[in-house]
């Protein structure tokens, strides 16, 4: 019994692994063996399609936006999500409700939807091109998860531990980041990864709000599946590279994923 | 409150304004004011690389011409069936799996980082990867049923395997989520019950049965709500890997909307099908809260 | 011949006398632009990967820097579309499809060369607008006319072509040699010898395109009009789901079932790539294959490879297409940027990338004697392209919807059987009309 849960196991890890892995080693191959039929598992592997992608003139600064889009942008969503999620749940204040449940609702807009007035709108604004349009929205869509996850821990503190700095005569920002932060930190790490995630991987919009100097990776990665044979060892070098930053934070912190996955699903 | 009553001073009284100000104006000139104006954009014909000022108002009629338009009402049922395979073979599969991995075991810790993993890819990467594995020349999955002697099939140009390429794609990124939430839920089940099914005779299924899956019903049920939320949201994934083909038989409508918008530039007609895809969205949305809001009350 | 006296029409008001007799220095030409940067828009694709060594050697000779932006080709007209519609364009160059010119000049987002050909301090003397092989100048450059999209009275010129296209029938030798069959000549001989090449051979027949969308488009447009049917009459009507245009799919099914596995899911590099890799014993499509079929990196059949013309229908016909460059309206390096058009296509030019693995687009290069040395199979090229027609698709402002919303969809449909030809012709025949009908073309 065991021996077959273990089998399961297994298999499972396998299947989750094994079209990445495949990914991976085709990044590794020459053209003909990535053309070969049965695939090939021994190889000479080659960095060639590395190089490749890596010294395409604009690599870059393709990588250069993604950092700086999912940095930002993370630690903006976090900083105003912090404090949002603290005023929900330690104030009473006019238009709460309405600010809780819009919140909630937001959460689930398709992206797709946003792309057409979000062009439109960015337009007006003056924010097309520029990273910090994409900021801007990463921040705007990921803010309404954040507030959703923080929520949950800042509301299991005890609030005597609250009132106890208060009567120290500590003022409501006081409060917030010399108690409260220190004691949602397993929040604001699931928060950050999940902004992060998004902010690094997303491609529709930024397909539709950047320009060649402001492009992230993944529209990069799109402009790759070209109709005249699809490069496929480049691709996947470049597939490989985009999928690493995430998969890196995944075996840091899957604790801290695992509670952001089932906050307030499963806790509440 | 009493405990709101104990903030008193003025600078007390602004401060949940100054707190939730900024992500109320973030989020609503970031995500709430373009969400109202797909609404108004749909009620426009204005098509991509001409100014706003050409824009005709065509009014309420856009959203009646959107819901009969055969093209649209395709695509409706064609993210219904992949919202439907998808979440019922995740949910049977991750529940499945979570009841059988229940039991505390040794590295399950480095096991679920693995099964973590296809989630934390981007979709686009993930569309680019099965684009590869289902190639018929000279992708795994034709290699994979040569094995078991089917001969290569054109995954990607048969309606029907590029409908079930689109699923797997899904299933195979998604189904590690709903074993996560439902390993979770069980972490918080009683033992007592369990205990007490065991003393009265339950066989481990009639437990299962009787005892675990009722009392998981609520996480069951918003894991699909949440499932279900995101399957009508998929748009990389297939842009990159059938772009909606062969025909439309993969063109969900988060796909259509792009493809309008994008390819045809009819930017109010896409808005218009928005529309409908955010109604149904926020139908579930409002389901999912219904049955578990976590801020539904200002505190625990 | 109507369309050529217009042709001349249009290389007359393009290249107006006083431009080619005042014969502005080369250098002086350049200088004012020196230190510029112009930034283009290019596909993946052979000619332009073939032209791009060259763009260094434009910057050394005259200032110029040429930041180049490349993408695939089936996403550049979003790109491009939203690019050109912000306020300030960052392109300077981009490159078209024929089949977007209509649409681009209808949102006023392209600049007409004509004025900057005559303006004698940016014309090249010896540029010989008249050498450029007409139908490729009319298919991509021209727009205005009677018919909207080609050369005539009022048609004006905005784009050159540059990485142009025309079908020809490409065969394996040594297959056809095995089964004694002769390269066909006629539709029908081609349709003859599907089912002994893929029984005998074990070879897929003929390789094609299929794709939902743009890709199934072309596959039929390109059976339509050498089998004797036409996209519209002369009044807009529409005509293509006729006993031609049902010839016509039916023809493309047969290549399905006949040819390498998976033609519904091929765009223009797999259907390539199947006859680059010994899949099909036959190609039908752009002269594109040239290279290919010479690249060792691609291609397994290198030498095997013989050319032939497009087979005869109820007429001999070949598409005419590809790519052209043209400036966006609001660049704000129009001059700069016309400059490197202007010197990229011209004669030295067109014959270097030719010999480097592009297409040729001037009747100087097909004749060249070098190119031709290197090349054998331009001579057929030269033969092909008297039957090559600019008039095989409607290249429309609507065309784009046509393409990939409407017939791109049924076509498709139609290959993966899920509709009968007749009845995939039909009901796109019902959108195509209302489409037209919206466009004020037909009257309600």
């Amino acid at each position: 019994m065991r021996a077959a849960r273990y089998g399961v196991v297994v298999m499972l890890a396998l299947i989750c692994l094994g079209p990445v892995l495949i990914m991976a080693l085709t990044s590794l191959k020459v053209q003909t063996d990535i053309f070969a039929m049965p695939p090939v598992f021994f190889f000479a592997p080659t960095l060639d399609n590395y190089r490749a992608v890596l010294l395409q003139d604009r690599f870059g600064t393709y990588l250069g936006n993604s950092v700086f889009v999912g940095v930002v942008s993370t630690v903006l969503t976090l900083t105003i999500g912090t404090m949002a999620a603290y005023a929900i749940v330690r104030f009473r204040f006019v238009g709460r409700s309405v600010v809780s449940s819009t919140t909630l609702l937001l959460r689930s807009v398709p992206l797709a939807v946003l792309a057409v007035p979000v062009f439109v709108v960015w337009q007006d604004a003056g924010l097309l091109n520029s990273l910090w349009g994409l900021v801007l929205l990463y921040t705007a869509v990921n803010l309404p998860f954040t507030i959703w996850v923080l929520y949950g821990f800042i509301a299991q503190i005890p609030y005597e531990l609250e009132e106890a700095a208060q009567i120290d005569g500590c003022g409501s920002l006081r409060i917030l980041t010399t108690v409260v932060l220190p004691l949602i930190r397993p929040g604001l790490a699931a928060a950050a990864i999940f902004t992060f995630r998004i902010a690094w991987n997303e491609f529709i919009l930024a397909l539709v709000l950047t320009n060649r100097a402001t492009r992230t990776l993944p529209v990069a990665a799109s402009l790759y599946i070209t109709d005249v044979g699809i490069e496929w060892g480049r691709l996947m070098a470049l597939g490989v590279l985009i999928a690493l930053p995430p998969l890196l934070i995944t075996l840091i912190a899957a604790r801290h994923i695992v509670a952001g996955l089932t906050a307030g699903a499963v806790k509440g | 409150m009493a405990r709101v009553g104990a903030f008193k001073s003025m600078v007390n009284r602004s401060a949940p304004y100054m707190l939730a100000g900024p992500a109320v104006l973030v989020i609503g000139f970031g995500c709430l004011y373009p969400t109202l104006l797909a609404l108004r954009l749909g009620m426009e014909q204005w098509s991509l690389g001409t100014p706003w000022s050409s824009a005709t108002y065509v009014g309420l009629s856009a959203f009646g011409l959107a819901l009969t338009d055969p093209v649209v009402l395709h695509s409706f049922g064609v993210t219904l069936a992949f919202a439907a395979v998808v979440v019922g073979c995740e949910m049977l599969l991750g529940t499945a799996l979570a009841l059988l991995l229940e039991q505390p075991m040794r590295g399950m810790a480095v096991f679920r980082t693995i099964f973590i993993a296809p989630m934390m890819v981007a979709p686009i990467v993930v569309g680019m990867m099965w684009r590869y594995l289902f190639d018929t020349q000279y992708g795994f999955a034709n290699y994979l049923i040569g094995l078991v002697g089917i001969g290569p099939q054109t995954w990607l140009g048969d309606p029907v395997l590029a409908f079930a390429a689109i699923v797997l794609s899904d299933v195979w990124q998604w189904t590690p989520f709903v074993l996560i939430m439902v390993l979770a839920g069980l972490q918080n089940i009683d033992q007592s019950a369990l205990e007490a099914a065991r003393i009265d005779g339950a066989t481990p299924l009639q437990a299962i049965l009787r005892v675990k899956l009722p009392m998981l019903a609520s996480v069951l049920v918003v894991t699909a709500l949440m499932r279900l939320i995101d399957a009508f949201r998929v748009l990389e994934v297939i842009y990159a890997l059938t772009f909606g083909g062969p025909g439309n038989a993969t063109e969900v409508l988060p796909v259509l909307i792009y493809k309008t918008a994008f390819v045809s530039q009819k930017l109010g007609t896409a808005s218009a099908i928005s529309v409908l895809l955010l109604l149904v969205v926020s139908a579930l949305s409002v389901a999912a809260l219904a049955i578990s809001n976590p801020m539904r009350d200002g505190r625990r | 011949m109507q369309r050529r006296d217009g042709l001349k029409l249009l290389a007359a008001t393009a290249l107006c006398a006083p431009a080619v007799t005042r014969a502005a220095h080369a250098a002086d030409r350049f200088a004012t632009y020196r230190g510029t940067t112009i930034v283009v828009n290019w596909p993946a694709h052979p000619h332009y990967d073939a032209a791009i060594p060259f763009v260094v050697e434009f910057t050394k000779q005259t200032g110029i820097k040429v930041e180049i932006d490349k993408m695939q080709y089936m996403r550049m007209h979003d790109k491009q579309l939203l690019e050109m519609s912000k306020p300030q364009s960052d392109y300077d160059l981009i490159t078209i499809l024929g089949m977007w010119k209509t649409e681009y000049v209808k949102k006023d987002l392209l600049a007409p060369l004509g004025p900057m050909m005559k303006n004698a301090d940016l014309a090249d003397p010896d540029y010989d607008l008249a050498d450029v092989v007409p139908a490729y100048l009319n298919n991509i450059g021209a727009v205005g006319g009677p018919k909207g999209y080609l050369a005539g009275p009022g048609a004006e010129l905005y784009a050159l072509p540059f990485g142009t296209e025309t079908s020809v029938l490409a065969y394996r030798a040594d297959i056809l040699d095995s089964l004694g069959l002769q390269p066909p000549a006629t539709y029908d001989e081609l349709l003859a010898m599907l089912d002994p090449i893929h029984d005998k051979a074990k070879i897929g027949a003929v390789t094609s395109r299929g794709q939902s969308g743009h890709q199934a488009t072309h596959a039929f447009l390109l059976h339509l009009n050498p089998l004797g049917g036409q996209f519209f009459d002369e009044n807009w009507n529409v005509e293509f789901n006729g006993p031609a245009g049902v010839k016509a799919v039916e023809t493309l099914k047969r290549f399905v079932e006949t040819g390498p596995a998976g033609i519904p899911s091929y765009g223009f590099g797999e259907m390539e790539n199947a006859f680059l890799l010994g899949q099909s014993a036959l190609y039908l499509d752009t002269i594109a294959v040239f290279g290919g079929v010479k690249n060792p990196a691609k291609s397994k059949v290198d030498g095997k490879v013989r050319y032939a013309l497009h087979p005869k229908g109820a007429r001999y016909s070949a598409e005419s297409g590809g790519f052209g460059i043209a400036i966006p309206k609001r660049s704000a390096n129009q001059e700069a940027a016309f400059l490197f058009m202007q010197w990229i296509t011209s004669k030295s030019l067109d014959v270097a990338i030719a010999k480097a693995g592009g297409v040729a687009m001037r009747n100087s290069t097909l004749d060249d004697a070098g190119v031709l040395a290197m090349y054998p199979e331009y001579k057929l090229l030269k033969q092909q392209l008297v039957y090559t027609d600019a008039d095989w698709r409607p290249m429309i402002p609507e065309f784009g919807e046509i393409d990939e919303q409407v017939l791109g969809l049924r076509v498709s449909e139609a290959l993966i059987g899920s509709k009968t030809p007749k009845q995939a012709l039909d009901e796109s025949a019902t959108a195509v009309a209302a489409i037209m009908k919206r466009g004020g073309y037909l009257k309600t």
